[in-house]
């Protein structure tokens, strides 16, 4: 739904997007994570005709979103959840977004029903929570019903229920077949609601990958055996490719294999084991890894 | 009009009254079209006399006459500003917190947002500036029709239709030439400033200059470019303007297209 190639802006002297290249499929949530400032937003608002790229193209349904009509009803986006005129209702702010793509009225009443804030939607938008704005925000991207939902940083603000709420929100909206693009910098929240994930740095795509295979390509993944027979096991395995690390007496880690593998090879040779187990790295641990040296502003180790 | 531009006026519609700001600017412009009128009517009636001695018979006999929805016009140099707040706020108020974005997301054509949040403002104003105008009126005539202004104050009803419409034109031209400042410069501060240097500092300054070649510049300027459209005769300058008042129409034309022009030249070039 989302297509973007070779998408390029830049701010004076600096790049803010790089060169990006990705497709946003339906029917997942796709997790944008980057440091601050490695362009998150920036590409967001390129997406939404916002910005204009210095190079590139990014496209919704193969148009520039500036050539969709009643855009909202394809594309819905929270990117600011404090951007409503504070001294107007949550419910007129709605009303008259809804009023600007031909939205039924009554689409107001539900949405604001959807997200929990019908008993906040008469208060002036400057007097709610940020919680409840992020809920209003939600709520003005969901008005139009739109195949393609984009997200930055939506749980900012919420309580622990809201997340909760948030998280089974974007993962039933996937499953609908909608396109979800949610960024964040809570790795553990990502983890729980992604299936796919973009990673940038310094405007540059750095991984565009399913949850499942950023985490199995992290070093912190590995197998852990314990075998009354580590010397023996360890020369087998290496001489099979793997990354093997004595840890103890009759400890190994194992990287660079998948743990069925190990195990096979180690009942070939008639080695015994007492145990076997994968470890896997957190999202945490994977993107730590895979952002170092891109962190645009570095504490120096 | 197309469907987008029907929906985008009816988005700005909704914006428009659902902030209190408007309610306090609309509020402020009718309160001070009564005050403002009913002095400038009192001080033109009042010079009238004394030009007679105060023999209101003898200036009657002269065909001397004090219109009362002239001052109404005349009202027009300072009540405008309270109508600019507001056509301001229609748009710096969007960039104020940023819900400019939110608008281009649902509009994402420049001249769509810009040509309905125009249609919207224009025509409030000009409803505000015969409405108020109308009260005003009302109010001179009646408190100055009084004995001691020697019956010199009149209120011939074509004058007044002329004067109202006048003014109401005026107040939505000023104000869509204030949206398209307001869409460049995007502050309110920069926006006061750019329309009060426009309205009123600049065409002061060359006034009390003096220097003639200027001078005539600066009555092309919407201001005073309205008061020879509205056939003004007593105002800021001391007399009726030079030029017709079809020409006053075209001047403040050409300044509302220019501000849009350069709104919109701002808002397709720049970043939201």
């Amino acid at each position: 739904m989302i297509s973007l190639k070779g998408l390029t802006k830049r701010y004076g002297d600096r790049l803010a997007v790089d060169d990006l290249t990705l497709e946003l499929r339906p029917g997942a949530v796709t997790g944008f994570l980057g440091p601050n400032g490695a362009g998150k937003s920036t590409t967001m608002r390129l997406v939404l005709g916002l910005d204009r790229p210095t190079a590139g193209t990014a496209l919704v349904g193969g148009v520039p979103y500036r050539k969709i009509r009643n855009p909202l009803r394809t594309v819905g986006a929270l990117l600011d959840a404090r951007a409503v005129h504070p001294g107007r209702s949550g419910r007129a702010h709605l009303v008259a977004l809804a009023r600007s793509n031909g939205i039924p009225r009554r689409r107001v009443e539900e949405v604001l029903e959807t997200v929990g804030m019908a008993g906040a939607a008469r208060k002036r938008a400057g007097t709610l929570s940020l919680g409840m704005s992020q809920r209003l925000g939600i709520a003005a991207a969901l008005l139009g019903d739109p195949e393609v939902l984009m997200f930055d940083e939506p749980v900012n603000g919420l309580d622990p229920d809201g997340v909760r709420w948030v998280r089974g929100f974007m993962r039933s909206l996937a499953a609908e077949g909608r396109t979800v693009f949610v960024s964040s910098h809570l790795m553990s929240e990502m983890q729980l609601t992604a299936d796919h994930l973009v990673v940038i740095g310094k405007g540059r795509l750095i991984t565009d990958a399913p949850l499942a295979d950023v985490l199995a390509g992290s070093s912190l993944t590995a197998v852990l055996v314990r075998t009354p027979h580590a010397g023996d096991l360890a020369a087998l395995l290496r001489r099979a490719g793997m990354a093997v690390e004595r840890c103890g007496e009759n400890e190994l880690e194992v990287t660079g294999a998948a743990i069925e593998r190990v195990g096979d090879l180690a009942h070939e040779a008639g080695i015994r084991l007492h145990e076997l187990r994968a470890k896997e790295a957190s999202l945490e641990q994977a993107y730590q890894e895979l952002t170092s040296g891109s962190v645009e502003y570095g504490v120096g180790a | 009009m197309t469907a987008t531009l029907r929906q985008a006026v009816g988005a700005e519609w909704a914006k428009l009254w659902s902030v209190r700001a408007t309610w306090w600017c609309l509020a402020c412009a009718f309160a001070l079209t009564v005050l403002i009128a009913v002095t400038l009517g009192g001080a033109s009636a009042t010079d009238a006399l004394r030009e007679y001695d105060g023999d209101a018979g003898a200036a009657r006999a002269a065909g001397v006459r004090v219109v009362a929805s002239e001052a109404v016009v005349s009202a027009t140099s300072f009540v405008q500003f309270a109508l600019v707040a507001l056509a301001m706020l229609a748009i710096t108020s969007e960039y104020a917190s940023g819900a400019i974005r939110v608008t281009l997301q649902a509009t994402p054509v420049r001249g769509v947002v810009l040509a309905a949040k125009a249609l919207v403002v224009g025509p409030v104003m000009l409803a505000a500036g015969v409405l108020s105008g109308a009260v005003a009126t009302g109010v001179v005539y009646a408190v100055l029709s009084a004995d001691v202004f020697g019956g010199l104050v009149v209120l011939p009803a074509g004058d007044a239709v002329a004067d109202l419409l006048g003014t109401g034109v005026f107040y939505a031209l000023v104000s869509v030439t204030t949206l398209g400042v307001g869409a460049a410069m995007r502050s309110a501060a920069g926006t006061l400033t750019v329309m009060f240097m426009l309205l009123l500092g600049l065409p002061l300054v060359i006034l009390m200059t003096g220097v003639p070649a200027l001078l005539d510049a600066s009555l092309r300027m919407p201001t005073f470019a309205g008061l020879a459209f509205m056939g003004s005769t007593d105002n800021l300058t001391g007399g009726p303007m030079p030029y017709p008042a079809g020409e006053g129409l075209l001047w403040l034309l050409i300044w509302a297209a220019a501000g849009l022009a350069a709104g919109l030249a701002v808002l397709r070039r720049r970043d939201a």
